[in-house]
């Protein structure tokens, strides 16, 4: 989940669904029951620009991924 | 000479049995002691928010063995505050019987938070070397603990025997972030490597603690070695923030 939350970061907080499927590495039905579970905790959300849907990262996606990189880190150092 | 100035020499000599800071240094190494508990404090806060993210129990352990020694510190940090500006004990002696019992109270409080700081300090240092080795922890668990517990016990009458086992605790946690250095080539490891090295060198220098400022060399060491850990941290936060 921390890896979509990366793409999309990475993208500019903003991508095409298809792009992310691929940039992910997911199938159709994998990626939609992450994309629910994310969008059920707020961190992504589904943007209409100019009449294109696409997903986002929220504040709270982007909080959310900062600390689980910062805990990844911390588990790094100490080898857990 | 009178009785009063008798209990005020034998109350002086008292501490100087318990602690070896030399006159000078007696505020700073409380000031140390505050720096380390901070800084482990800030260990324990970024492992238990690891914990709640990741559920991992090692990283829970770790947290806690790093809480122990912090609380090993508090422990250190209330019983110097005591030791050094308790005046009271001795300004109020006058009457012979009750100055005795207040010096054996204050003596026995000193002891008893040196006690803990130790037990709590060994404790802590054995569950950081212990955490990443094995991911659940054993039965045998109960054995060290009473060892360190006796090993806390025995260091009140033999200083040495303390620094000597947590010497041999941070070598072992050493040669486990070394070992894992190499593997991984993290810059993290070695830093963690650094630290423990240098709180490693602090308790031998402990061991000399009666000679001359080789009390304030080990303080140093320790407050070099936890400024390095705290600079570890900052690395982690930034770390992730630019991840």
């Amino acid at each position: 989940m921390h890896d979509i939350l990366k793409i999309v970061q990475e993208r500019g907080g903003e991508i095409k669904k298809t792009h992310l499927m691929y940039k992910a590495n997911l199938s159709h039905n994998q990626m939609k029951t992450y994309l629910i579970e994310l969008m059920k905790n707020g961190l992504l959300e589904d943007r209409l620009n100019n009449e294109r849907h696409r997903i986002a990262i929220t504040k709270k996606g982007r909080n959310f991924s900062m600390r689980y990189a910062q805990v990844k880190e911390f588990e790094k150092t100490f080898g857990l | 000479m009178p009785f009063h100035k008798l209990f005020k020499s034998n109350f002086h000599f008292l501490k100087m049995k318990i602690v070896f800071t030399p006159d000078w240094f007696l505020n700073n190494d409380i000031l140390i002691n505050v720096v380390s508990f901070l800084v482990l404090a800030t260990f324990f806060i970024l492992a238990l928010k690891s914990y709640n993210l990741s559920k991992k129990k090692s990283i829970l352990y770790l947290g806690i063995g790093f809480l122990l020694i912090a609380i090993g510190e508090l422990s250190t940090i209330l019983t110097k505050i005591v030791l050094y500006y308790d005046t009271t004990v001795t300004r109020e002696i006058g009457q012979a019987v009750i100055t005795y019992q207040i010096v054996r109270t204050v003596d026995i409080f000193y002891y008893i938070g040196f006690f803990f700081n130790r037990l709590f300090t060994l404790f802590g240092l054995y569950l950081i070397y212990k955490t990443p080795t094995r991911k659940e922890l054993s039965g045998e668990f109960l054995l060290i603990l009473y060892l360190l517990f006796i090993t806390a016990l025995l260091s009140q009458a033999f200083f040495y025997v303390y620094h000597l086992t947590a010497l041999l605790l941070l070598v072992m946690i050493i040669r486990h972030y070394y070992k894992g250095y190499k593997k991984e080539k993290l810059s993290n490891m070695m830093i963690l490597v650094a630290a423990f090295s240098l709180l490693a060198l602090s308790q031998v220098l402990f061991f000399f603690s009666k000679i001359g400022y080789f009390y304030v060399f080990a303080q140093s060491m320790q407050l070099i070695s936890y400024a390095i850990l705290f600079a570890l941290v900052i690395k982690i936060l930034k770390n992730g923030k630019k991840a």
